[in-house]
């Protein structure tokens, strides 16, 4: 501990006496994590194992490659595996996942075998899934879910951890421009104009949708132009059918987690396949490319581009696959092909649908 | 009616004749006034004239596609709905009274005795491995029945069985089983066997569809006949062994054909919905207070005001809030603090007689 202290001492002074910011050659590093936790680093993290589910992609989109992850929840695995990052990084899907459970509790001799510098775990969640981290002698640093600005700060803090915060700036102007462009057009927006947007968080085994507090999804509906169809219900929530055919939403949106969903299940459905969304052709399921694209994530200004083209095509004109193409270029260094958007949107089943056109392959 | 002319037929004074009468008019009166209020109320207004237009119609013809969304949601969302809390409702407390005549133990149900455990195991068993239909159904009547045969084994002590070691093995059973569904749910994919898990054991009628009232009413239903048929012979069981043996009775195969009526009417209702606890001890109790020990009586009883019950809860389940309310939350808040106050009742006449 004292040593490390010295040493982080140390290590400011002399950036304060060469007057320059911590560059790539800078050795120790050190950060505040999200629940107000001092994290020290000797040098940038070279071992990350990732508990929580979106940050595994996170790490391989914040460090370009999969070299540095040597862990991951099962979760995490099986959305590299039916998504296309398990193709771009075949690597990463000989990635250990007995590292935790998925309920997030580690599992300590798996943890100290994948020997990781650094441990990335959910926050706010109790101190009985972060203590065997801990004592096990572990650096973890706790990540908070909810909004942008959680996502956003957690992504910064693991970019600083892997010594790439230039990477994540980049990535934070993208996020930004993209959000305001979308805002400037959708803010003036009266609440006649906004379409009822409902996001199903299940649908095979019970049906849940998000009210409107604490939800990504609500944020996300919102700054695309629409309105979350079930504002009223308080966090997530099982539903019925009876109450979908009462909010009569305009679109639907399946979630990207159920691998066996797909629209026709909306359609195919008596009471659902009456609603107003699913007679204009307006059900959507959320797209899956480097990770699901519900939950925030480092993809989530592409699915506010392509949420944003549904609810409103003649407002907005973005060219969704030249974005894709870009972003994963950025992101993973990989050239999308076509027929990877259209595995990534899901054109197979949902190609038909209301404003879906605009998204097709030239 | 025939529970009445039974009571007149064991030669009872003409006044509880009238006075039983009256209560199973009640009951079926109580039964039928929320059947229509069930129908009519729900998240997506339907008037109510329009609602009983909409299944007059459908009975015409019940094989038809209803075109419009309010009949839809009328014919193929509430009526399948309220038929299988109906069925679940009279099946679970008229098992719960069965076995409690067979136990000569008023604490016993479906739960304490592992067999909703056993049920749920199965049920757990066929989703994991992807089966739904009879066959889940088969899986869950199979374990539940065989939760319960572990139960008398484990509690046949030198050939006899205590009412305190069945009930003792029937804890421990359904431990078991219970370990036995989390180690699945351990294993279960995340995203999509796992919530199908945990969604199917907290029970809810939620997913009832008129496929799910072709799978369990006809095990129900025969469960609930063999049942009644047997009240005569639960009378007779419920005296003591040596009493009984003395009076005709073969109590072992008589309380086997019990178990195996009660495990399938359990199994047929966990596998469209799930574990639904404290019917099986609440309503008989209450039938008890009302008609009395004679399961000619009590078992009739039961049925109506199960299911009256059943039906009462569910409705408020699903309207009460934008958010469906998990069954079990409901029938444990009123059930527990009822059941509170009839042990209570139950013990102050007791001790006063």
């Amino acid at each position: 501990m004292n040593r490390a202290h010295v040493r982080r001492i140390a290590g400011a002074a002399s950036i304060l006496l060469a007057l320059m910011p911590i560059g790539a050659h800078a050795q120790s590093i050190s950060l505040t994590d999200q629940e107000g936790r001092e994290i020290a680093l000797e040098k940038p993290a070279e071992r990350i194992v990732t508990i929580p589910m979106p940050m595994a992609s996170g790490v391989i989109a914040i460090d370009g490659s999969a070299d540095k992850l040597v862990g991951m929840n099962p979760l995490s695995l099986t959305a590299l595996e039916e998504g296309i990052l398990g193709r771009i990084f075949p690597n990463a899907l000989s990635i250990t996942d007995a590292v935790t459970g998925t309920d997030f509790v580690p599992n300590v001799e798996a943890l100290a075998a994948a020997d990781p510098d650094l441990v990335i775990q959910w926050g706010g969640r109790g101190p009985e899934i972060v203590d065997p981290i801990l004592n096990a002698g572990l650096n973890a640093m706790l990540i908070v879910y909810g909004n942008e600005d959680n996502a956003r700060t957690y992504m910064r803090n693991v970019a600083t951890a892997i010594g790439k915060p230039e990477r994540y700036e980049a990535h934070e102007a993208w996020r930004e421009e993209v959000r305001q462009e979308i805002a400037e057009v959708t803010e003036s927006l009266g609440e006649e104009e906004r379409p009822n947007v409902l996001y199903m968080g299940r649908s095979l085994s019970d049906i849940t949708a998000n009210g409107a507090a604490n939800s990504y999804q609500n944020w996300s509906i919102a700054l695309a132009g629409g309105r979350n169809a079930a504002a009223e219900l308080e966090g997530n929530q099982s539903i019925n059918r009876e109450q979908i055919a009462q909010w009569n939403p305009d679109v639907i949106l399946l979630n990207s987690f159920e691998p066996e969903l797909d629209v026709s299940w909306v359609y195919d459905d008596p009471i659902l396949s009456l609603t107003k969304a699913a007679q204009d052709k307006r059900v959507y399921k959320m797209p899956l490319g480097g990770y699901r694209w519900d939950p925030p994530s480092q993809e989530s200004p592409l699915t506010w581009m392509w949420l944003a083209e549904l609810l409103h095509p003649d407002l907005f004109d973005f060219d969704l696959r030249a974005e894709m193409r870009d972003a994963y270029r950025t992101l993973y260094n990989y050239e999308l092909t076509d027929a990877d958007i259209d595995g990534i949107i899901w054109t197979s089943f949902q190609g038909d649908g209301f404003g879906y056109d605009q998204f097709a392959a030239k | 009616m025939s529970a009445a002319s039974e009571g007149q037929a064991a030669g009872q004074p003409t006044w509880r004749w009238t006075r039983s009468t009256l209560t199973f008019v009640i009951l079926v009166a109580l039964l039928l006034v929320s059947l229509a209020v069930s129908v009519c109320v729900g998240r997506y207004a339907v008037p109510v004239d329009r609602a009983i237009a909409i299944i007059w119609q459908s009975l015409h013809d019940p094989t038809a596609m209803p075109e419009a969304i309010d009949e839809r949601i009328v014919w193929l969302v509430r009526v399948p709905r309220v038929i299988l809390a109906v069925v679940c409702g009279a099946g679970l407390a008229i098992s719960g009274a069965a076995l409690q005549g067979v136990f000569r133990n008023p604490l016993v149900s479906p739960q304490v005795l592992g067999i909703s455990q056993g049920a749920a195991f199965g049920g757990a068993l066929a989703i994991s491995a992807g089966i739904w239909g009879f066959p889940l159904l088969a899986l869950v009547f199979v374990f539940g029945l065989s939760a319960l045969a572990l139960v008398g084994a484990i509690a046949r002590i030198d050939g006899r069985t205590q009412i305190v070691t069945v009930i003792l093995s029937g804890m421990v059973v359904g431990a078991l089983f219970s370990a036995f569904v989390s180690l699945l749910q351990y294993f279960a994919d995340p995203n999509s066997s796992l919530p199908a898990i945990v969604y199917w054991l907290l029970g809810s009628f939620a997913t009832a569809t008129w496929e799910r009232v072709l799978i369990a009413t006809p095990g129900i239903v025969v469960g609930l006949i063999v049942l009644w048929s047997l009240r005569f012979r639960l009378n007779v069981l419920s005296l003591d062994e040596a009493e009984a043996k003395s009076l005709g009775a073969r109590p072992d195969l008589e309380r086997w054909l019990i178990f195996a009526m009660v495990a399938l009417v359990v199994g047929a209702q966990v596998a469209v919905s799930g574990i639904v606890g404290w019917i099986g001890l609440v309503i008989p109790h209450a039938c008890r207070l009302i008609v009395g020990h004679d399961h000619r009586k009590l078992l009739p009883a039961s049925a109506l005001l199960g299911a009256a019950y059943l039906v009462t809860i569910d409705t408020l389940a699903r309207t009460l809030t934008a958010a469906e309310i998990p069954l079990g939350v409901l029938t444990a808040i009123v059930g527990a603090p009822v059941f509170a106050l009839l042990i209570r009742q139950h013990y102050r006449e007791k001790g006063a007689g």
